[in-house]
């Protein structure tokens, strides 16, 4: 895995708790918790830690980790 | 659109919130949603309580309450207003308006000026602006009425919104003044965004058959978070701009409580701490819609407005899409506490 994606998944899987021992291949789906509050904290996340808006469309758009970190800039 | 007008002030404001209190984690139990759940979205997004109107009690009610508490306690003759606007989502009814309701139940003159505003969360920064210009063009004392019962509108199905909203009716008295104080404004809509926020029936486009279920009110909370932390703080550093503040310099950022993760959120971003950012209300009296930034105002700075000036910068946003910032010093104003109604 590359470094910047080690170091972003795990800043995200710090602050959605829903994504807790989760790794890039993970379907978001699967995840028990991953519901409104998950993608309220995921956006919140983005916003804050990268300064990236992430769209709620966009967000639900994203079937796997990998998906959601791809929204970051490289 | 920006404006900004001067020699006019809020002189008071009252706010009654619905008499009957619900618990968050008790509510949620008894609709069977596993308790992890409800103790992660309860930490996370700041869920404690909410007061709700009684069955019965309308916005009308509430908003009659605060205006007949905050207009005897400045001593103010109702026949002194000159005009009156209702800022509300949940009417009485179709027709009439609310505000010519509220004019005969508060027995104000017939020379009144009475006109309601179908907006919610951004609602009383719009019904504070059409007050202000009212008072630069030849009204001395108008009376703004902002509130919503949205818990009755909700379905209790709908776990997500549901638990969210409270009801409450705010008055609020501005006048016109020799001193220099001035307000500054700045709104936004983005209609495109429309169905994030929205009772979809019982209007005109799809009316609701008689014996129908209620018309529930539907939002998306992540497109509303979204589109709050993209219109807020350009919207609010605007206003900081025209009244010459900063951050640094103003006394408070007031935001609609949305709830708290939300308000903190936004806050944040707009560049203000938490400690200048009012956010307890949320968690005892849950949304309030249009009653949420005056019921702020009372809740955290009441005691201090009682007796000294300060500088707000406020902003509503929610249904429309809608946003609405001001800037503005207030105090010292009387400021009646927060009460239930109907009390005991």
């Amino acid at each position: 895995m590359p470094r910047d994606d080690a170091k972003n998944l795990a800043a995200l899987c710090a602050d959605v708790d829903a994504l807790a021992g989760a790794n890039l291949e993970t379907v978001l789906a699967t995840l028990p918790n991953w519901d409104s509050l998950a993608v309220l904290l995921t956006i919140s996340h983005f916003e804050h830690t990268h300064a990236v808006g992430i769209t709620a469309t966009q967000l639900r758009s994203c079937r796997t980790v990998r998906d959601l970190l791809a929204h970051l800039p490289r | 659109m920006h404006s900004s007008l001067s020699n006019i002030r809020i002189s008071g404001l009252a706010v009654s919130t619905g008499s009957v209190v619900r618990d968050f984690r008790a509510d949620g139990l008894a609709a069977g949603i596993d308790p992890a759940q409800l103790e992660r979205v309860a930490k996370a997004i700041g869920l404690r309580e909410r007061r709700v109107a009684a069955p019965g009690v309308t916005t009308l009610d509430l908003c009659e309450d605060a205006a007949r508490r905050l207009l005897e306690e400045m001593a103010v003759d109702p026949t002194s207003i000159d005009a009156l606007i209702f800022v509300t989502q949940t009417p009485d009814y179709l027709q009439p308006n609310n505000s010519s309701l509220l004019q005969a139940r508060l027995g104000l003159c017939k020379s009144v000026a009475a006109f309601d505003i179908t907006q919610g969360c951004s609602g009383w920064i719009y019904g504070l602006h059409q007050a202000a210009l009212l008072c630069s063009h030849g009204a001395a004392r108008v009376l703004v009425c902002a509130g919503d019962t949205l818990s009755h509108q909700t379905d209790p199905k709908d776990t997500a919104t549901h638990p969210i909203f409270g009801d409450a009716g705010s008055a609020t008295l501005v006048e016109k003044t020799g001193s220099e104080s001035a307000m500054h404004f700045i709104f936004g809509t983005d209609g495109s965004g429309a169905p994030a926020i929205m009772v979809p029936t019982g209007g005109a486009r799809q009316p609701v058959a008689a014996g129908a279920p209620g018309a529930y009110l539907k939002m998306d909370g992540a497109e509303v978070f979204n589109f709050a932390l993209r219109e807020v703080p350009p919207a609010v550093a605007g206003v900081l701009k025209l009244a010459g503040w900063t951050p640094a310099t103003a006394d408070r950022l007031v935001l609609h409580q949305a709830n708290r993760f939300v308000v903190s959120a936004v806050a944040r971003k707009c560049g203000f701490p938490d400690a200048k950012c009012p956010m307890d209300l949320v968690e005892q009296f849950g949304n309030q819609s249009s009653a949420s930034i005056p019921a702020a105002l009372v809740h955290a700075c009441g005691s201090t407005l009682q007796e000294q000036p300060l500088k707000i910068a406020a902003c509503g946003y929610g249904v429309g899409l809608s946003w609405g910032a001001a800037a503005f010093t207030i105090g010292p104003v009387v400021v009646p506490p927060m009460l239930p109604f109907p009390r005991r």
